[in-house]
């Protein structure tokens, strides 16, 4: 019987993963909750198991999850990003019930998720970090510690959710009355969103490079990375591009950064894909931010620039296979830039545009391009999830090759229904500082004129309803 | 000589004609397309245009103006600022030239004096010559724009208007070049214009004559049209005479009212001794070749009337009137009686109200007395409020004589006498506050509106806030050629249309099949870009079903007013309601507007009483017999 590996996850990760089993001659089993019913996922999956109305409850039912892996007799389950990737629960019940998880083991997960006990790991091993407390006790007294370190530290302070991440659960603090006010109102939503209320204080880098390094480690304990990427141009703490390797010209600094990473890795066990994450601040010192547990968004700028397929190195890591190529044989070359196409407005705060069904859908082809998507014509996005359509990454020799390379592609991508981020980021490939690799995380807070552009996506559907009108009327009524 | 090109300062232009031997050419477009092809002459086909056009070197290309502004907006969808800044982009030598009504700018009736200025100097950004003309040859209101266009350095070519009959002698239209020059100064080019093609060559002769004997250094431009057949005579006796500056069109496209063929011109006065300047002939042959075939697509919009109208001499209508009067004619299926109304009752009004100039608007108001005159029985009876405005002097005093007592009384009631004492003479319209009307428009559009698209919307606010919707929903169509854009039937299915975006993409729409639904509801199947697309459209009344049951007669309408219930009694369009609910009204007080074929009438109540309802709203088009207020009696 061929080995079956249950998808727990939606999306364009989703089509990612099924692609890496297939090739692997493995059968993929997806699952999807109602309002995913027509997502594309679940067709090109060997088979699809429906876990219940959802929407997003059911992709987070460990218990489903597990049922349906049983179910279905799946071996392996593969959590994607987000939902139940680094949930150290959902890693626990498959080690209890003999299910493979693809990933890190619960125990890492757990003390990786948990930044206070991350950062003391880190500490011991002498990794440099963000000057950060411990979780602030309840009450006056943790308030108390707050102002303490702000004092120490000097405002701004960020406040953050222990079991935060993906730039979610933090807030930035200026003063000693915010502090005040906003602890408990942390404290509150941490524990809504993350079932956890503890929260502690990190200072604050200002105008930070972010920059992470991709990590592979297989049971023998033989851990080598894959290089840089540097995730900068972000909003709210929300990733938009990618680009691998880092920008930065000092290559020995890259160097050492890619080699903390390794020790980083080592010291906290991990084993299988992690991405651990830095922010570099205009002196070009680095800290220590925290390890991503998990496969990322943009893993395949990586992929691009080595050649790796770290998908299928995951499998076959979890499956327990050794790793099958040392630091040495790992060759970067050339450039590549991913780019998230979501369905949002830019203009309108890059509201989500859920809801809408895509009428025209042209991607771009050619020498360098990699689409990973999930839509198609005539579908319509979920109002409930979240607003990624696909992810387009270019590669390149050169960087001004790959830059030239996403404008054409950019061109060239037409999605007409939803607003889509395509006209602003062709923007930014226009932009100087972007083609000059000068951007950090406050790029787009002081390059407001990238969000000055005309919607022309749907002009060629918006001048064939004026050609529709005509042709159904026998006359243009507004040239009468 | 020296090409004269935009930018030069209106000093430099008038010397340069003044030391020229030739004449030069201004290529007509707008008046062409105006005239015979009711101004449907596409941004499209100006552009494939603009390369040979620019070659060709004329002295200007006549590109704006009149009533285009409104049926860029109205008609072809095109912003006319854009249309200005792109053909700019192809043709950077060339002076653009615009016609401007003077105080009625691109309309039909005064602006206010802010509105001129601000208008003008918008336009004038854009447009390098500015033909300014008044239908009354009322110098003082021309004014405003003589001293906008001065103020933007461009160059000022004031008209004087002209027509024929015991009045129009040479003595007079000396006085008026005289007064012209007392508010310009020296440093214009003075046109004749003859909007209806007008006199003989010999007449034309005379009068160029008699003004270049007077002013030996005033740079003269003829305006003419081929209405008759022979403005290429005229053309001929005005250069013979002294004139430097004549107009005439691209060949491929003249048809019957416009200007004649420019290539013509040239050839004809080459054998008389006369050279066009600067005029490169090759290119005048290429433009007209490069948009042949393009013609075909505007058939529809051609004169539903074929041949020359010599007759023109009796009716006097202007060229650029001439379609839009006929494509009225055949709408309110009155085409039989056109014989009768041009010839017999056209020439009859227009000596009754004073033989003046038969020109926007004051052609206007000759066209709809003349129908309504053989239309509605009662000569006068149904006067519009543009005749009542013209009669009370609002758009100037008459040039020769006051029309006769019995059209005063008809028009403006049996105590006329004191109406025109009390309203009479020009009305000095006060600024308008502008700002207000921003926040007006910005609260329509949903955004901040640019200067031009207010200065648009000045001038035609319904038309203009229809035009933004239609742009925000089917985008930028000045791309689409005429084949698409005015296409007369649907499209063969398989059929493929391609046009380019004014990003510059290139687009392909392939005609897919249409389905009705049991609803009525039609699909239309478009497959854009390789991918497929539906529209669709919802079903439509069949005929009939949605007009009013039946059509009320007027005594009805009258007999409902009567009792309050006021109803539109022609079918036309609310331009002004003029009272709120709860406000107080008198018997003859106006309480709304209402347009048709370019006209306002004002509707007034019948009863004294308290307005109880409003039923129609600025901008509502309705039909006889549709509701528009009520007025209850005040118990």
């Amino acid at each position: 019987m061929k080995t079956k590996i249950l998808v727990a996850n939606r999306g364009e990760i989703a089509i990612r993963l099924i692609r890496a089993i297939q090739e692997l001659d493995y059968e993929a089993v997806a699952v999807y909750e109602s309002p995913d019913k027509d997502s594309r996922h679940i067709r090109l999956a060997n088979e699809a198991v429906w876990l219940g109305a959802g929407p997003r409850c059911d992709y987070l039912d460990i218990a489903k999850i597990i049922r349906a892996a049983k179910k279905s007799g799946a071996q392996a389950i593969h959590p994607g990003y987000g939902f139940l990737a680094e949930n150290p629960d959902f890693a626990k019940a498959c080690e209890d019930e003999g299910i493979i998880f693809i990933g890190p083991s619960s125990e890492v997960i757990t003390n990786l998720g948990n930044k206070v006990i991350a950062r003391q790991i880190m500490a011991e091993a002498g990794i440099p970090m963000v000057p950060g407390s411990d979780n602030l006790a309840a009450g006056e007294e943790g308030v108390a510690t707050a102002i303490a370190f702000a004092a120490k530290y000097v405002y701004p302070i960020m406040l953050k959710a222990t079991c935060g991440g993906g730039g979610r659960g933090i807030r930035l603090i200026e003063t000693d009355e915010q502090m005040r006010e906003e602890i408990p109102i942390a404290r509150a939503e941490a524990k809504a969103a993350f079932n956890d209320e503890r929260v502690y204080l990190e200072k604050v880098v200002i105008e930070p490079k972010h920059v992470e390094v991709q990590i592979m480690a297989d049971k023998t304990g033989k851990t080598v990375h894959l290089g840089t990427r540097d995730c900068s141009i972000q909003r709210r703490n929300q990733k938009l591009i990618e680009i691998a390797p880092s920008m930065i010209g000092d290559k020995a600094l890259l160097d050492t950064i890619c080699e903390t990473a390794v020790k980083a890795a080592k010291a906290s066990n991990y084993f299988n894909a992690g991405t651990v994450e830095f922010l570099i601040d205009k002196d070009f010192n680095y800290y220590f931010m925290e390890i991503n547990t998990r496969v990322q968004v943009e893993h395949t700028v990586t992929e691009m620039i080595t050649g790796i397929d770290i998908v299928r190195t995951q499998i076959k890591l979890a499956l327990g296979k050794d790793l099958a190529f040392s630091q040495e044989d790992v060759q970067m070359r050339g450039h590549a830039i991913e780019m998230r196409i979501n369905a949002e407005d830019p203009q309108a705060d890059f509201m989500p545009e859920g809801g809408k069904t895509v009428s025209v859908y042209r991607s771009p082809g050619g020498y360098g391009v990699r689409l990973d998507g999930f839509v198609y014509q005539g579908f319509t996005i979920p109002e409930v999830y979240d607003s990624l359509l696909v992810k387009m990454t270019v590669h390149g020799f050169s960087w001004n090759e790959t830059v030239d390379r996403l404008r054409r592609c950019l061109q060239n991508f037409v999605i007409a229904g939803p607003k889509t981020t395509i006209p602003f980021y062709l923007n930014i490939s226009k932009d100087d500082d972007f083609i000059n690799g000068n951007f950090d995380t406050s790029y787009l807070d002081k390059h407001p004129h990238l969000f000055e552009y005309e919607d022309n996506a749907n002009e060629a559907s918006k001048l064939s309803n004026l050609i529709a009108e005509i042709h159904h009327r026998g006359h243009n009524p507004y040239a009468a | 000589m020296e090409r004269i090109v935009q930018g030069q300062s209106p000093a430099e232009i008038v010397k340069q004609l003044q030391n020229s031997d030739g004449y030069h050419i201004t290529n007509t477009a707008r008046d062409l397309s105006q005239s015979d092809f009711k101004n449907r002459i596409l941004l499209h086909t100006d552009l494939l245009a603009a390369d040979a056009r620019e070659r060709a070197g004329y002295f200007s290309l006549e590109i704006t103006g009149g009533a285009s502004v409104h049926v860029d907006i109205l008609r072809k969808q095109v912003d006319p600022f854009l249309k200005l800044e792109l053909l700019r982009e192809k043709m950077p030598t060339t002076m653009f030239q615009t016609l401007c009504r003077g105080v009625n700018l691109f309309g039909y009736r005064p602006y206010p004096q802010n509105v001129i200025r601000f208008t003008v100097k918008e336009f004038a950004k854009y447009v390098d010559v500015w033909r300014t003309f008044d239908f009354m040859n009322y110098i003082p209101n021309m004014q405003a724009v003589f001293e906008e266009v001065a103020k933007a350095g461009k160059l000022n070519e004031p008209c004087i208007c002209f027509s024929t009959g015991p009045e129009h002698t040479d003595a007079y239209y000396l006085t008026k070049v005289k007064e012209i020059l007392e508010v310009t100064g020296e440093d214009i080019v003075l046109c004749i214009k003859n909007h209806g093609g007008l006199g003989t060559p010999k007449r034309i002769g005379e009068l160029v004559d008699t003004i270049r004997q007077k002013y030996p250094d005033l740079p003269l431009h003829y305006h003419g049209h081929n209405t008759d057949g022979n403005d290429v005579g005229r053309i001929v006796a005005a250069v013979q005479n002294g004139a430097n500056i004549v107009d005439a069109a691209d060949a491929s496209f003249t048809g019957f009212y416009g200007p004649p063929p420019i290539l013509t011109v040239i050839q004809t006065l080459k054998e008389l001794g006369h050279n066009a300047n600067t005029i490169d002939e090759d290119a005048v042959i290429e433009t007209s070749e490069v948009i042949r075939d393009e013609r075909q697509h505007y058939e529809a919009f051609e004169s539903q009337i074929k041949g020359f109208q010599p007759t023109v001499q009796i009716h006097k209508l202007p060229g650029g009137a001439m379609g839009s009067s006929l494509e009225q004619a055949v709408k309110g299926g009155f085409l039989d009686k056109m014989p009768d109304i041009l010839h017999k009752e056209l020439p009859k009004v227009q000596k009754e109200l004073g033989n003046y100039w038969s020109v926007t608007p004051g052609s206007q108001i000759l066209w709809t007395t003349a129908v309504s005159n053989v239309q509605g029985g009662e000569r006068y009876g149904n006067p519009s409020g543009d005749l009542r405005n013209l009669l009370l002097g609002k758009y100037g005093p008459f040039p020769f004589y006051e029309p006769d007592e019995w059209i005063f009384e008809k028009v403006l009631g049996a105590d006329w006498k004191k109406v025109l004492e009390e309203e009479g003479g020009v009305e000095d319209i006060g600024d308008m506050d502008i700002d207000k009307e921003k926040e007006i428009l910005t609260d329509r559009i949903g955004e901040d509106p640019t200067d031009q698209q207010l200065v648009l919307y000045l001038q035609h606010p319904n038309d203009a806030v229809e035009f933004f919707k239609f742009e925000a929903k089917f985008g930028r169509v000045y791309v689409l050629p005429p084949s698409i854009f005015l296409k007369q039937g649907s499209f063969e299915p398989g059929e493929t249309l391609e046009f380019v975006d004014h990003t510059g993409k290139e687009h392909m729409v392939e005609v897919g099949p249409s389905n009705v639904a049991e609803d009525g509801e039609t699909s239309v199947y478009l497959y854009v870009d390789h991918h497929q697309r539906v529209y669709k459209f919802a079903a439509e009344l069949p005929d009939g079903a949605a007009a009013p049951a039946a059509e009320m007669s007027k005594e009805e309408i009258l007999d409902l007013a009567k009792a309050g219930d006021i109803r539109a009694s022609f079918s036309g369009n609310v331009c002004e309601v003029s009272v709120e609910e709860g406000q107080e009204v008198a018997v003859g007080d106006k309480v709304a507007v209402m347009e048709a074929m370019k006209m306002q009438t004002p509707i007034t109540s019948e009863i004294d009483g308290i307005v109880t309802a409003i039923s129609a709203k600025v901008g509502d088009a309705v039909q006889p017999g549709d509701k528009l207020l009520r007025v209850d009696v005040d118990e």
